[in-house]
């Protein structure tokens, strides 16, 4: 089955800020993409060229066929989005939301439907005035597939949403992989990103700097791995800087944390030294990178949450 | 249904649903009809000479304020960018708001017309252009504020931008403060703005010709509102992000500017602008005073040209007199007996009057009923008139001079509102002293000999109006004795339509 969307050196310069700077990605029918990316990182600007939201400077763009540079209407025809915050008039139902975006698309589904699936049933004829957060976000992804979508973009769907309605979400976002859609996902949380997404792009200073599963990210990636060491006496802390490739070394009397590329040598290392120091091991525990570090890594920096970017 | 019918009944159901949309949009129009009422309480027929501006003012405020207001609200909440998601174009979305505004104002218009009609007011004398009139005037200026919709990035930039249109438009555009009664410059510069072709349009349906009469109007409303709707078009925002200041393509605002400007100068070129103050006032006292020839275009002008040279040393032979250097246009009879009513046709001009609302020999409309104030003033006028002795006197002419410097001499010296009312009252009684046709042929005497006679009379006038009539500019009683006459004569002769 050919790519659902295909991004080539796509570029887009505002005055002299290049947003993007040659991104490039492909996603298959029937899985769920993510694009992570700091604020600033280019993936809202490739977002909205896909959506045909901006015009590019330069690139191609192919979504379930079509150029979206040439047909960008057809493209639309195929597309369910739901941006970051979905805005309505403050006297609209979601009811009649539905049966107005309706009649912008070729094909639509009744709004009984969506309301139903979406869990609107409640609120499908207040004004949108009295929905809350999370049902505003139900809502959005309820006009999302008003149009039955073969491809989804949900642009940081669950932002401001409490744990509950998160936890929701992701049941829903699942459910359309389940159902054979193909989802767009961009998001801060990593956490949601390992969950949900078959593959990964990092995108960064405009450019995609690295893309896989998010198991063959964490596998591949130069990310060092923490080891916390607990034993019944303390070791010479000259001693464990000795250690192969040690590095960050933090001596709590009997508990020692540090990082390391190659954890299964280090092992074999701190036995000898255990030896040595007559010390007994109480606990040890080796946790491998996770997608936050090989974020970090990556960009050098983690994620803004955007929460506390806002609050700040 | 498609997108434009789905998002014009989705505009107008929302609209429905909100308190501060329906007080814009019909307790305004109906408080500008209660003000107007008020206003023109002694019209004799209320409201029926002022639909124009009160209809112009109202579809003015949901159009240059309400539509984009609106708009530019849903775009700053991000609404207009959840529509660009989908794939129709802004044609269709942004037509069914306007279609949707358009069902609104009329609606409103509707509403006005039916209060005006209940306390009153007799039905439009053409209905069906009415509506077309109203449908133009509505066109025109719902382009207008999809053009301060692209313009404006916030609301309050909304209600700056309309201000910066409403105003202007309301004060020296002709849609609240009649045009007579502003300075030339005014006048002219009206012509560049679409208000006064709104009011126009609007007014020839209720009372006047119909669009018959309003051709240019109707033309220049929909010159103005095509321009405009181009502009607004083409400078659209989906995005509150898109700021104006930052967007290119921004000279499309001259296009709808250039609506504006097409229009003036096409109604300078075609000479529809009439000044008052330009055509008859200042020309008319100069020309009396020196007697230069200028060219026949004013009435008065040709009364002055034609006549005070030529004909007063015939009227009055002096022996010895020098000959005129200026030379008739016509040689004219010496007595008004023998004048014909084709020299009366060739030598006055009925159009190019200072109008008869202005200021310059005003006329109350016929169906005003006088202010009760003013009412007791005139009946004792009536009363005195054929008892002044300058009213006796035994020269016909003379007579019936002095009889019109009842209504010139208050109008000279700016009895308001009077001044407005005592011609109605000269009218009247002038007609019961002589056959019509004495009476076309003596009035015309007297406009085309405005310098003739004398002002004796106007000593003891004081009698006759009931207030002390202290030395009036002579020069200026003999302008609107003369204009006077050939309004009065206009009548008789039905050349001036009441």
């Amino acid at each position: 089955m050919p790519p659902k969307v295909i991004v080539r050196d796509l570029r887009k310069r505002y005055g002299g800020v290049e947003a993007a700077r040659g991104v490039s990605f492909e996603i298959q029918a029937g899985e769920i993409f993510g694009l992570l990316g700091a604020n600033g990182a280019g993936k809202t600007t490739t977002l909205e060229c896909m959506l045909g939201l901006r015009e590019p400077d330069s690139g191609t763009i192919e979504v379930c066929g079509f150029d979206a540079r040439k047909d960008p209407r057809e493209v639309k025809q195929r597309v369910g989005a739901a941006l970051q915050s979905t805005a309505l008039q403050d006297k609209l139902t979601p009811r009649e939301a539905l049966a107005l975006f309706g009649t912008l698309y070729r094909q639509s589904v009744p709004p009984q439907e969506l309301i139903t699936r979406f869990g609107l049933q409640e609120k499908a004829d207040a004004p949108f005035e009295g929905l809350s957060g999370g049902q505003r976000q139900r809502l959005a992804l309820a006009l999302a597939f008003v149009n039955r979508p073969e491809l989804v973009f949900l642009d940081e769907p669950t932002t401001g949403l409490d744990p509950q309605s998160r936890r929701e979400l992701h049941a829903e976002i699942l459910r359309m992989k389940a159902e054979g859609h193909t989802v767009l996902l961009t998001t801060h949380y990593l956490e949601e990103a390992e969950l949900l997404c078959d593959r990964i792009a990092i995108i960064h200073q405009g450019r995609v700097v690295a893309t896989g599963t998010p198991r063959e990210l964490i596998g591949q990636s130069s990310a060092l791995q923490t080891v916390t060491l607990t034993t019944t006496s303390a070791i010479d802390a000259a001693a464990l800087a000795g250690l192969t490739g040690v590095q960050d070394l933090a001596c709590e009397g009997p508990v020692v944390r540090f990082r390391v590329r190659d954890a299964g040598r280090v092992l074999q290392e701190i036995g000898a030294l255990l030896e040595s120091s007559r010390a007994e091991l109480v606990e040890l525990k080796v946790r491998k990178a996770t997608l936050e570090d090989v974020f970090i890594a990556l960009t050098g920096r983690p994620p803004e949450n955007p929460e506390q970017a806002a609050a700040s | 249904m498609n997108a434009f019918l789905a998002q014009a009944a989705a505009t107008l159901r929302l609209y429905g649903r909100s308190r501060m949309a329906l007080i814009y949009s019909y307790l305004f129009p109906v408080l500008f009809l209660v003000a107007f009422w008020v206003l023109y309480r002694y019209d004799r027929v209320p409201l029926l000479r002022h639909m124009g501006e009160l209809l112009t003012v109202s579809v003015l405020g949901g159009t240059c304020f309400g539509l984009p207001t609106s708009l530019v609200a849903e775009r700053e909440r991000g609404i207009w960018r959840r529509y660009r998601l989908a794939p129709v174009g802004a044609a269709r979305l942004v037509g069914g708001t306007l279609a949707a505004r358009y069902v609104i104002a009329l609606s409103a218009g509707l509403l006005q017309l039916g209060l005006a009609m209940a306390i009153g007011m007799t039905a439009p004398e053409h209905p069906l252009d009415l509506f077309v009139a109203y449908t133009a005037v509505t066109f025109a200026f719902l382009g207008l504020g999809l053009v301060i919709a692209a313009m404006a990035d916030t609301v309050p930039a909304v209600q700056a931008l309309g201000q910066c249109l409403f105003l202007p438009m309301l004060i020296i555009g002709g849609v609240a403060v009649p045009l007579v009664s502003l300075p030339d410059w005014a006048q002219h510069l009206s012509a560049f703005f679409p208000g006064r072709y709104a009011v126009e349009a609007l007014q020839e349906a209720v009372n006047g010709g119909g669009l018959v009469e309003s051709q240019f109007s109707l033309m220049a409303l929909l010159i103005i509102g095509l321009s405009a709707l181009v502009a607004g078009a083409a400078l659209f925002r989906w995005d509150a992000q898109q700021k104006f200041a930052l967007r290119s393509g921004k000279s499309w605002i001259a296009v709808a500017l250039a609506g504006w400007v097409v229009v003036g100068v096409l109604a300078e070129w075609s000479d529809r602008i009439f000044v008052p103050a330009e055509a008859a006032e200042p020309a008319a006292v100069e020309s009396l005073a020196v007697a230069t020839p200028p060219p026949p275009t004013s009435p008065v002008m040709a009364v002055a040209g034609s006549t005070e040279p030529a004909v007063v040393p015939s009227l009055n032979p002096t022996p010895g007199l020098e000959p005129d250097p200026v030379p008739a246009t016509t040689a004219l009879p010496g007595t008004w007996q023998a004048l014909t009513l084709a020299q009366i046709e060739e030598e006055i001009y009925f159009t190019n009057l200072p109008p008869d609302e202005g200021v310059v020999a005003p006329i109350s409309p016929p169906d005003e009923t006088p202010p009760p104030d003013v009412q007791p003033w005139l009946t004792e006028i009536e009363r005195r008139l054929p008892d002044w002795e300058p009213a006796q006197e035994s020269d016909r002419v003379q007579r019936l001079r002095n009889i019109l410097y009842v209504a010139a001499v208050p109008d000279s010296l700016q009895i308001a509102p009077l001044e407005n009312y005592i011609p109605r009252v000269v009218f009247s009684y002038i007609e019961t002293l002589a056959p019509r046709d004495e009476l076309i042929r003596m009035l015309a005497w007297i406009a085309l000999n405005p310098g003739d006679g004398d002002l004796v009379a106007v000593s003891t006038l004081g009698e006759v109006v009931g207030f002390p009539v202290n030395d009036p500019d002579p020069d200026g009683v003999r302008e609107r004795t003369a204009l006077y006459a050939v309004k009065l004569l206009g009548r008789l002769m039905g050349r001036i339509p009441e």
